[in-house]
């Protein structure tokens, strides 16, 4: 008896310790006595500072950690605590507005920018953007085309900014075009694809030449995904949204514009709405697509994907997951082109990807002062190495030709472990959580003149000149998949503008929700359809609910809205 | 006599005061956190806006509580939900005596160390959470699981085929996962209630000759019969908010039109994409036919026993 009191007595304490530890600060994340002697501990940065960093682009909430945590620690004295909407939700924005303060360090979509700014919830930055020496003076014109309609205050900064032009297409690959297993395509004669059907067929015959994995699992065509449905300023879901641009055509939320420059509603059957979904379900009648499709979340597709299942890919930066691995042994993805189709491309992101960084209203002084400096820093070459390239002596180092080669490929896939000089921890669970670019990836670096971008540099291009790559070479007759678009004339280049868009009124705002929820459950529904009867049926019905839901307005609004974008794309043009 | 009078008046009043006091407490808390936040409800009559504050510019009257019927779709889309909510909650209202006959079985069980393995194990279910639940039947019943595979390995299967995204039977299946999940925990109430009746009636009772199920019958339900009808009670005051998580989590495409429940209709208007004002409107809508089910049972109650409980 007096045993079992001891022991339960123990117990308790040792719960109450563990309980009372957790609400301490945990002092061991930043590698405790490494910042000692730093530049961060003396002068200027001599008082520790936390941020709160309100961030639609993150998909991590928390204090950032790991090497990139250490690193900011040691420069600046500072620990970004970060806030993330993908992670906590969206009332994060309702109840944090509310209360009239989102934090120190902002980063926002375009539209919630503009309200706040109304709202008085941004600080003006402009007696500290373009000080002497400062990184974003060459990118002046493009910061000021943001804030154009402020009298000459700066609220905020473009993301992913470019230093070429809102015309040029700098990069290899586009974002999305069909690529497709190229062993398996060669093996059953590399065929012309003249069409989507024509796609359907060669994906049923290279399933029927290969219909497991090294694993003995189970392939399949194209594996789909229902959870991103509805993001990212789309009206219905991802999968189909995103293969529309194979026509030229680009969904702007309820319309679809047309390479023509015109726009149709998104339930015309002329549209490339209708035509990509009904390619799904014939695809899914023929057999080729995963039956997981419309229950599974993006991490079993992506598991998928990487285990070699899934023979179509769609995204450039797919090649992650699988391609990347077996460049060597010709068994990656490549873009094959197919014969009706052109390819709509977004063009450098010139003005910036959409989102702003801000400055909280609240901050004071001391903060404003080292939020400054560490944006700064973080548009600096040496701040974008660390963003795009990684650390050196980990993820890149200097050839004995003064080139960069690049180490650890699958660092950031594999979560390698970093070594503790740089912070230790995983790299990936230390990467930088803020998740957004100012200044991308593709601009020239000046400290070695070739882009930050580690797929761009010579030395990567060289070492992945695989025989699988000269052969596509030499079938298709040329350098990269964008070169062979522009020879062929199959790439619609929409210019990178900055405008600004109105954001939603309170009843397009429920319109819109309750017509996306309506079109993404009617289109998984019309997948699985059995026939084009039934398809075209659900189709029909799909319509009319819309019109019940108010559809006609909110093509009105859409139409009005992104009309003043495209007058802008054309005037660039 | 009258100061006498007086003084008594006085001691009853500073009473009152004293016991009153010792309810003001609860008072405050009601009001705080059942009668406060009823001040959102202004919500539903303004068009609102993150970030922007409330202003009377914005006052739209009961524009969002036209426009929850103001076409067909839209009324068919809100008795749909609302349909759901009635079905899944009046199946498990209909079936509320099951955990109180695996209660009673349970207790039969004369082998104690098995008895108490089965009530552990079904008592467990009610610690995971849903989404862990979800994951479970996703392992289970997607088209790589083990259903799948022996089912075309013994020829009733075609294909692979996702359970998950059947239509069929869906506010059945959600209430077999229900009792799955809570069938354990609900029959602890009834055991607790079970070692209450009086061992020297059950004994007298096996005397005269009855049988187990006799004894079952006479003297163990109907001794546990007030148990059970406070617990309907409890159910039915809950009718309309029968939890969203499990709905949540088991919703897609295929099922939506049967699983959508209304809270999750309203989870779905407000965090979605910031719907605020309407999914208030549909809130109040919920708290109307509540009151409407309130005087209904207590109608009822007065019918059947003569007294109503309001």
């Amino acid at each position: 008896m007096k045993l079992k009191r001891v022991v339960s007595l123990f117990l308790v304490s040792a719960m109450a310790v563990t309980l009372l530890a957790g609400c301490g600060k945990d002092k061991g994340t930043n590698g405790g006595a490494a910042n000692e002697g730093g530049a961060a501990s003396n002068g200027k940065y001599a008082d520790a500072m936390v941020i709160e960093n309100f961030n639609v682009a993150a998909n991590y909430q928390g204090v950032q950690t790991g090497w990139f945590g250490q690193l900011v620690k040691d420069k600046f004295n500072l620990e970004i605590n970060v806030i993330a909407p993908q992670v906590g939700g969206d009332a994060l924005y309702q109840t944090r507005t509310a209360e009239g303060n989102l934090g120190d360090l902002l980063i926002l979509e375009k539209s919630q920018w503009q309200d706040c700014i109304q709202t008085g919830l941004i600080k003006d930055i402009s007696d500290k953007i373009y000080a002497t020496g400062s990184n974003l003076t060459p990118f002046k014109k493009q910061i000021d085309n943001l804030n154009g309609a402020y009298d000459g205050k700066i609220y905020g900064i473009p993301t992913e900014m470019m230093d070429t032009s809102p015309t040029s297409v700098s990069v290899d690959d586009i974002y999305s075009s069909p690529r497709i297993r190229w062993d398996l395509y060669t093996q059953i004669g590399a065929p012309e694809i003249k069409d989507l059907e024509g796609l359907i067929d060669t994906l049923k015959k290279m399933m029927d030449a290969a219909p497991v994995n090294d694993a003995g699992d189970k392939c399949y065509g194209l594996s789909l995904w229902p959870d991103w449905d509805g993001g990212d300023a789309m009206l219905g879901i991802a999968n189909v949204v995103q293969l529309t641009t194979w026509y030229g055509e680009k969904i702007k939320q309820s319309v679809i514009l047309k390479p023509d420059g015109t726009f149709i509603p998104l339930t015309d059957k002329n549209g490339s709405y209708y035509k990509i979904l009904k390619f799904l379900n014939h695809a899914q009648r023929a057999g080729i697509v995963d039956p997981d499709s419309a229950t599974q979340n993006w991490d079993s597709a992506c598991a998928k994907m990487g285990a070699g299942q899934v023979y179509l890919e769609w995204y450039s930066w797919q090649v992650g997951f699988w391609s990347v691995g077996h460049m060597q042994d010709g068994r990656a993805h490549r873009v094959i082109p197919i014969t009706d189709q052109i390819y709509y491309a977004d063009a450098d992101a010139y003005y910036g990807s959409g989102r702003v960084w801000a400055i909280g209203s609240k901050v004071d002084d001391a903060k404003y002062e080292r939020i400054m400096d560490f944006i700064q820093w973080y548009t600096s070459p040496e701040g974008l190495m660390y963003q795009h390239c990684g650390i050196e002596g980990f993820n890149y180092y200097k050839g004995e030709d003064g080139r960069l080669y690049t180490m650890n490929e699958s660092a950031l896939a594999e979560n390698m472990n970093v070594p503790a000089e740089f912070g230790g921890a995983g790299y990936s669970d230390g990467n930088n959580k803020l998740n957004q670019w100012i200044i991308g990836s593709n601009c020239t670096n000046p400290l070695t003149g070739e882009p930050y971008a580690t797929s761009l540099w010579s030395s990567y291009k060289e070492a992945t000149d695989t025989q699988m790559v000269k052969d596509w070479r030499a079938k298709y007759n040329a350098e990269t998949p964008v070169d062979y678009f522009r020879k062929n004339n199959k790439l619609v280049v929409s210019p990178n503008i900055s405008v600004p868009l109105e954001s939603d009124s309170a009843d397009i705002q429920v319109i819109r929700n309750q017509c996306n929820e309506c079109v993404c459950d009617a289109s998984w529904v019309m997948i699985y359809a059995k026939d084009d009867a039934e398809f075209d049926k659900l189709w029909d019905k799909m319509t009319k609910d819309l019109d019940g839901l108010g559809f006609q307005d909110l093509m009105a609004w859409d139409k009005k809205v992104y009309t003043v974008e495209l007058e802008a794309k054309n005037a660039v043009k | 006599m009258k100061n006498a009078n007086s003084k008594r008046v006085d001691y009853r009043k500073i009473r009152g005061y004293k016991e009153f006091l010792l309810i003001l407490p609860f008072i405050l808390l009601v009001l705080l956190f059942s009668y406060y936040p009823l001040y959102g409800w202004v919500y539903a009559f303004f068009d609102y806006k993150p970030p922007f504050p409330l202003s009377w510019d914005n006052f739209v009257g009961l524009k969002w509580f036209k426009s929850m019927v103001e076409n067909e779709v839209k009324i068919t889309k809100l008795l749909n939900v609302l349909r759901n909510t009635f079905a899944m909650s009046g199946i498990s209202l209909l079936f509320s005596w099951f955990p109180m006959f695996f209660a009673v079985f349970l207790n039969e069980i004369k082998c104690k160390p098995f008895r108490k393995f089965v009530q552990t194990v079904t008592t467990l279910p009610n610690f995971i959470s849903w989404v862990l639940v979800y994951a479970i039947a996703f392992c289970i019943f997607n088209s790589a699981g083990p259903v799948s595979s022996l089912g075309q390995k013994w020829g009733i299967l075609e294909g692979p085929v996702n359970f998950l995204q059947s239509a069929d039977h869906v506010w059945f299946k959600m209430w077999l996962w229900l009792t799955w999940k809570n069938a354990g925990w609900a029959a602890i109430m009834y055991l607790a209630a079970i070692s209450g009746i009086d061992e020297e009636m059950i004994e007298a009772a096996k005397v005269d000759g009855a049988s187990r199920m006799k004894v079952i019958r006479h003297i163990t339900i109907p001794s546990i019969l007030p148990t059970y009808f406070v617990l309907v009670m409890l159910n039915i005051a809950s009718f309309l908010s029968n939890g969203m998580e499990q709905y949540y989590m088991f919703e897609n495409s295929f099922n939506k039109d049967y699983i959508q429940v209304l809270d999750l209709y309203v989870y779905r208007l407000a965090m979605g994409s910031g719907g605020y004002s309407l999914s208030v409107a549909i809130s109040m809508l919920k708290s109307g036919v509540s009151v409407v089910l309130l005087i209904l049972a207590n109608k009822f109650s007065k019918l059947v026993r003569g007294e109503g409980f309001v």
